[in-house]
């Protein structure tokens, strides 16, 4: 084995992640080359110290706080939704009464009628495209997979 | 998964809310230090890790009760770090393979147990590796996962995690090396 070779499989040594007959080659190379003896005692060193580390527990004032920050977002998800759905409820109506207003009212220009239908007509299409794109995004994204594991 | 555990998600499936509450507790600790090691930023690791609990809350559901929360809910967190890290990629404020951390900045909070100078010094040594390195330490030094786990996680060969692992191995030396460790 060489130096090269064995600094590749040094880390994986450390963790136990070695097969037996490349362990058993990785010693033989460790028992004779003083160099990587010393490069193997460093990474070890500091495979010990990363091992040691832990993440701290918040405390239970921090942890309430967190859990109300969680609640909070819950609560607001649904309101978030409601308030959608009414928005879009109220514009589609208004556009709705706008169009039709406009059309039996003869003193406005077949320009601009044509003109408002097509704004009305291009957002439906935006709206449409923006929210297909989002359910297709959805359906390949490894999100909604990894949920279900 | 503990019996407590069970009990209480299958009372979250049930829609109540209150019992999810003893679940984001105990996992709070562990999901912003997750979240902080992915996004490179303690300032955010709060938020998206609540963000996770929250799209986890959304699909409990479909969680198998049988099986433990965490590694489930890991795998959100995940893909919450990942979005955040793709939105501040195209917004050009940072890439995927670098944080942007400031270690001068003594103000950034370490989220560890037990601190000393020397974990000090590894935790921003850590920090500031590129987003794939801090990744693959977090995999195997804070959620002790084999090889094997790790390459299914990321969907990745053996021998890469194992050179990935060295690699991030080699720069934390080189990195605390260049400090005067």
């Amino acid at each position: 084995m060489s130096c090269h070779e064995f600094d590749r499989m040094a880390s994986a040594y450390l963790d136990g992640e070695l097969a037996d007959e490349e362990r058993r080659r990785f010693e033989e190379h460790l028992a004779a080359c003083d160099a990587c003896t010393r490069e193997l005692a460093e990474l070890k060193r500091l495979t010990e110290d990363l091992n040691m580390m832990r993440f701290k527990e918040p405390g239970d004032e921090e942890l309430q706080r967190y859990w109300s920050g969680v609640y909070n977002r819950l609560e607001r998800s649904i309101g978030w939704i409601l308030l959608s759905v009414g928005v879009i409820l109220t514009l589609c109506y208004g556009a709705f009464r706008i169009i039709e207003e406009m059309i039996r009212d003869p003193a406005i220009s077949g320009v601009l009628k044509v003109g408002v239908c097509a704004l009305i007509a291009g957002l439906v299409v935006l709206f449409v495209s923006l929210l297909r794109e989002r359910l297709v995004v959805r359906k390949v994204d490894r999100y909604s997979r990894e949920v279900e594991r | 998964m503990n019996e407590n555990d069970t009990v209480l998600l299958e009372r979250c499936q049930a829609g109540d809310k209150e019992a999810f509450g003893p679940i984001v507790r105990k996992y709070a600790g562990r999901a912003s230090g997750t979240a902080c090691l992915l996004l490179g930023c303690p300032h955010e690791a709060g938020d998206a890790s609540q963000e996770a609990f929250v799209r986890a809350w959304r699909n409990i559901r479909r969680f198998d009760t049988r099986s433990p929360f965490y590694p489930w809910y890991s795998a959100i967190l995940r893909n919450v770090c990942k979005s955040r890290l793709r939105r501040r990629a195209r917004r050009h404020t940072v890439t995927l393979t670098e944080g942007h951390r400031d270690p001068s900045n003594d103000s950034d909070p370490v989220m560890l147990a037990e601190r000393n100078e020397r974990k000090d010094r590894l935790w921003h040594a850590v920090m500031r590796l590129s987003a794939p390195f801090r990744e693959i330490i977090l995999m195997k030094h804070f959620q002790d996962m084999s090889y094997k786990e790790i390459a299914a996680a990321l969907d990745i060969p053996i021998g890469t995690v194992m050179s990935r692992l060295h690699s991030a191995r080699q720069a934390l030396r080189e990195t605390l090396a260049g400090e005067g460790s």
